[in-house]
């Protein structure tokens, strides 16, 4: 007989972390089976209500309400009895949820032992299992390293094995997929959605990308300051009949445009990089042979993996080519000096999604003004002067100046490279994922601050991105990797209008969203 | 440290307490060595032969020694000997050792590696041993200088430890033409700076430690001087039955070590 | 682990050169030559020659050859040092979980930080004071102790010294410990585990243990050079017959020779140790390279 009782009843639950309300009067209501995406930026209160539903809230944390999993009423900051349903977490490999210094493998079998009730021995055999239904090529046998060995994508399908195996009643998903790549994404979640089908289990899933709510449709909940702004069907509040705030966010979604909007600089300006004949990386192919404008820009595209940094280390001469010779402001890189190297290197710039470029020990204005004070001799006032334009261009120029890297936000850090970029007058700069680890709005707000970059100090780009909406956003013409080879190249207008490798369209495939008027997608 | 993780937030209100504990001990005992000569009831090596001795009294709050000396006057005597050589050791041991370890460490690779190779037999060394050593090698007179520089090699290894050379942002910095000298400067700005004052305190705990036993096996300060350590191997001879003669200097000797290790906030998140 | 373990074998081979090389400089000292850098370096060349020749020269204490007068002084400093890491490793063990994990870490903290600030030498009096007027054991630390008349006597001689070993041992083992565990706590993966679903106990059993007990081993090192820098008070203050009493007699009468072949053996030792300590520790709780 069908349970009748929702799973979940949230009533009026309310969060106050800090003396600050994280969380305002909440409710929900989930059937079993029935799936609910929790869509909003950082600090909506997404982060709290999983903590709240998955047992974990914080000693800080005042939680008021009611919480009740198929009738039985639960503590909701402190549970002092096990709930009544099995809840089950899918974490984000990116946030490093596993010890370094054992297997992967065991971690999971222990999780899955632990919820389960049951001897270690079955459990790894219920994530061979679960591996196995899984499509790709993931076995227990790979997942038995440590985590510092596996990229990010296999440690998510392990996961999400993990989570099959315990054939939850409910999964918590806390930003799951969160910047792993447009391609690992879309596979991810149509894995996720697989197994939903096939256990039937509740879904509740944060996130602050738009590729859920687009890819798995359903009950979509806006949130924003820890209040709901809207809940709807996702299809409805992405087709525009929604709150002002819901459409801006979804306007946040970058769509892949197959008309030219920009007039294609490429032609334009003397060479600044040229590469003959460059054979890199170690593997035997035919030399590669480019150039790069002042001014224009380039997009290595591929997944992680497919050899776009290796390129870049090749012509950067941060490692050695096999041969070839690549020529940079009309100066072989690879002849110099490393003192002569390091005069051409400084008109260089490197924007990094995951910040590497920048010292957290440093603080906002000492981080700005280190290349002016390294290479020109000026004034403590022009420094300061080119300093405060400088973060006046990216947005930053409230913050506290003395404030630490290491504390700033990953918004501010991504800005802040770009001020350091804009002091330095770059003729190259040189932008790896600069999106990653941001949200839709952070992420918009991003685009535009690099666009404004490239319009007002002219450098070229070369941009490192496995989404093609970066891509085409930051630059016109791109080259597209594979397994370490280059694929295709030309103007990405073209590329996408016909694309002829299967990679590639896996890469155009990615980021086009499906028509969930015709999907069906509340899986 | 990478900059992909953060920095951990401000340290923690127990550790600064812990700290200023510490700094505040080490200001009393300065205060206390700098008015010694108005505190002690006697000037330093005053012998009475009347009071060969004696045990702690109101006269003699720590009681007298084998020549008759008021020990709380000879105590404080010499912590002010002892806590100036230390001093002067520590400072030692801070530029040989944690300044020097963090310019090495940012010098071509292959002489980095050359002078980390060197230190790092030095630092396998017991630094006890490094300093009995170096004052054989030059005279008793340089036991302070000699304690600093064995002290150098351990703290010269944990500095140049400390400082991730191959780490990313240093990597990028270098892409980007900043000189080794930047980065330099960061290292010694944002690092040494923030860690001078328990890197301070730290090697004058350890330098305390070294020229005391120095001192106490027969290599350090010698007689008429007021060394603690001398002043407690003075008194194994009677210490047996007159406690005092050994308590009060070892006493004196632990609390300038201990505040010394406060300051320093040797605690968990320190190296040992 | 084939890889580390090469790594770390050339590293300790690399050491043991460097400290032949050193103690060849401090052996030239002592050795007649010519003036100025070329005659020193001349000397130091010698010195390097007759090491490898195994010639390791006289001593000038007893004058018998260094190789035998050291054969006669190292096994008893081995052996102090040997139970006085035993004993560090059960009173510094215990002491180093409970300061660094235990409810009382807190109280416990400054009652450490004031023991372990007591000079080794302090402390070996005061053991010896004790041992003197509350036990009646028959210890001096004036003169040498006579031969033990009974395995007692035998016990109560030779206990201090060891426990004033141990006693320095342990203070570094718990702080080894200390920070260890500190470090080990603070990885994301403890939460990230609980979240997942695994008991605190067991995160703590199966995850953070042996990182803990990695970090330990990984400081065998430091451990060492704490024990022998005690073992040469301890023989000191105990008149104890060992290496380090003799060392302390060779740099008093300027034998640089044996001076250095000394220096050259502890620093060995410390190599060694901290070669099986990083092999331990990787073999307990290795993160294994990206």
């Amino acid at each position: 007989m069908m349970e009748s009782r929702p799973l979940l009843e949230l009533s009026e639950l309310t969060v106050a972390s800090g003396g600050a309300t994280v969380l305002d009067r909440f409710s929900l209501r989930l059937d079993p089976g029935e799936s609910t995406i929790v869509l909003g930026e950082t600090g909506c209160g997404k982060e709290a209500l999983l903590r709240v539903l998955g047992g974990f809230a914080h000693k800080t944390d005042t939680v008021t309400g009611t919480l009740r999993f198929r009738g039985a009423e639960m503590r909701p900051s402190a549970w002092r009895a096990k709930p009544p349903i099995r809840i089950a977490w899918l974490a984000n490999p990116l946030s490093q949820p596993f010890a370094p210094h054992a297997s992967l493998a065991d971690q999971l079998a222990r999780v899955i032992a632990r919820k389960l009730g049951a001897p270690l021995g079955s459990a790894s055999e219920e994530l061979r299992l679960a591996l196995e239904r899984l499509p790709g090529t993931v076995t227990p046998q790979l997942l038995d390293a440590k985590p510092g060995r596996l990229d990010p994508v296999t440690q998510a399908i392990g996961l999400l094995a993990c989570v099959s195996a315990q054939t939850p009643d409910l999964v918590l998903a806390d930003h799951a997929m969160a910047d792993l790549g447009p391609g690992a994404v879309r596979m991810l979640l149509e894995m996720l959605a697989q197994e939903r089908r096939r256990l039937g289990f509740a879904l509740i899933y944060a996130t602050g990308g738009l590729q859920p709510p687009a890819r798995l449709g359903g009950r979509v909940i806006v949130m924003r300051s820890g209040r709901v702004v809207e809940e709807g069907d996702a299809l409805r509040l992405m087709s525009g009949h929604a709150h002002a705030y819901t459409r801006t966010l979804f306007k946040a979604l970058p769509q892949l445009s197959l008309t030219e909007t920009r007039p294609r600089s490429s032609a334009r300006g003397q060479p600044l990089l040229q590469v003959h004949g460059l054979m890199y990386g170690g593997k035997t192919r035919d030399g590669l042979t480019f150039e790069l404008r002042r001014g224009a820009a380039l997009a290595l595209v591929g997944e992680e993996g497919s050899g776009r940094r290796a390129l870049l280390r090749a012509v950067l001469a941060f490692e050695p080519a096999a041969s070839g010779r690549v020529v940079f402001d009309a100066v072989d890189l690879n002849i110099l000096s490393q003192t002569m190297a390091s005069r051409i290197r400084r008109r260089i710039a490197f924007i990094t999604g995951s910040d590497e470029s920048l010292d957290p020990r440093m603080s906002l204005w000492d981080t700005v003004e280190e290349p002016l004070r390294a290479h020109l001799n000026l004034s403590g006032d022009l420094v300061a002067g080119y300093r405060e334009a400088a973060l006046k261009r990216v947005g930053l120029a409230s913050l506290d100046g003395k404030r630490l890297v290491g504390r700033m936000s990953a918004f501010d850090k991504r800005r802040l490279q770009v001020a350091r970029a804009i002091v330095s007058a770059p003729l190259l700069a040189v932008i790896d994922e600069p999106l990653r680890g941001l949200d839709a709005f952070a992420q918009t707000i991003m685009r535009e601050v690099l666009i404004d970059f490239r319009v007002t100090q002219g450098p070229a780009f070369l941009v490192i991105t496995s989404d093609f909406t970066v891509a085409q956003a930051l630059a016109e013409d791109c080259m597209v990797f594979h397994e370490g080879r280059l694929i295709e190249r030309g103007a990405i207008v073209d590329i996408l209008k016909a694309p002829r490798e299967e990679a590639t369209k896996a890469l155009i495939r990615a980021v086009t969203l499906p028509d969930l008027s015709q999907a069906g997608a509340s899986v | 440290m990478s900059a992909g993780q953060t920095l951990e937030a401000s340290p923690p209100l127990s550790r600064l307490i812990v700290r200023g504990v510490g700094w505040c001990g080490l200001g009393l005992l300065a205060v206390t060595v700098l008015l010694s000569d108005f505190i002690a009831r006697a000037p330093a090596g005053m012998a009475d032969p009347s009071a060969m001795l004696n045990a702690p009294s109101s006269t003699h709050p720590f009681g007298t020694d084998l020549l008759g000396r008021d020990l709380m006057s000879e105590t404080l005597h010499g912590l002010a000997e002892t806590g100036a050589h230390a001093l002067f050791g520590a400072l030692v041991a801070i530029v040989c050792g944690e300044l020097f370890g963090a310019v090495a460490a940012r010098l071509p690779v292959p002489l980095a590696r050359a002078i980390r190779g060197v230190m790092g037999v030095l630092a396998a060394v017991p630094a006890l041993l490094l300093t009995i050593l170096l004052i054989g090698l030059t005279a008793r007179f340089f036991a302070p200088l000699a304690a600093g520089l064995a002290a150098a090699p351990l703290a010269f290894v944990r500095a140049f430890d400390r400082v991730d050379v191959d780490s990313k942002h240093s990597e990028y910095a270098r892409a980007t033409g900043i000189p080794a000298t930047t980065l330099l400067h960061r290292d010694l700005t944002y690092e040494f700076r923030e860690m001078l004052g328990s890197v301070a305190a730290r090697a004058l705990a350890a330098v305390t430690i070294i020229l005391s036993t120095a001192s106490f096996l027969g290599f350090g300060a010698e007689p008429p001087a007021r060394d603690l350590g001398l002043m407690i191997a003075a008194a194994k001879a009677t210490y047996l039955a007159a406690w005092w003669t050994a308590a009060c200097p070892a006493a004196a000797l632990v609390i300038l070590v201990l505040c010394a290790r406060l300051a320093a906030g040797l605690d968990e998140g320190e190296q040992p | 682990m084939r890889s580390f373990l090469a790594r770390q074998a050339v590293r300790l081979v690399v050491g043991v050169l460097g400290a032949v090389v050193v103690a060849a400089v401090i052996s030239a000292i002592g050795v007649p030559r010519g003036h100025g850098l070329w005659g020193f370096l001349l000397a130091v060349a010698g010195r390097l020659a007759h090491f490898a020749q195994g010639d390791l020269g006289q001593s000038a204490i007893s004058g018998q050859p260094a190789w035998q007068e050291l054969g006669e002084r190292i096994p008893s400093t081995l052996k102090l040092v040997a139970e006085g890491a035993g004993l560090a490793l059960v009173a510094g063990v215990p002491l180093g979980l409970v300061a660094a994990v235990g409810p009382t870490r807190r109280a416990i903290a400054p009652l450490i930080q004031i023991i372990t600030a007591t000079p080794l030498f302090c402390a070996g009096l005061a053991l010896a004071y004790g041992a003197v007027h509350l036990l009646h054991w028959p210890v001096s630390v004036n003169t040498p102790v006579g031969a033990a008349v009974s395995p007692d006597e035998a016990f109560e001689i030779a206990a201090l010294p060891i426990i004033t070993v141990g006693f320095a041992g342990a203070a570094v083992v718990q702080l080894a410990l200390r920070h260890s565990a500190s470090q080990a706590s603070g990885g994301a993966f403890r939460n990230g585990l609980k979240r997942l679903g695994l008991s605190a106990f067991e995160i703590e059993r199966s995850f953070i243990l042996p990182r803990v007990m990695a970090g330990l081993v990984a400081s065998a090192g430091e451990i060492m050079l704490a024990l022998l820098s005690a073992a040469v008070v301890a023989e000191w203050v105990f008149h104890r017959s060992g290496a380090a009493d003799l060392f302390v007699k060779a740099v008093a009468l300027a034998d640089w020779n044996m001076t250095a072949i000394i220096l050259f053996m502890f620093a060995c030792l410390t190599f060694l140790a901290e070669f099986a300590g990083r092999i331990a520790a990787h073999a307990l709780a290795s993160e294994g390279a990206p």
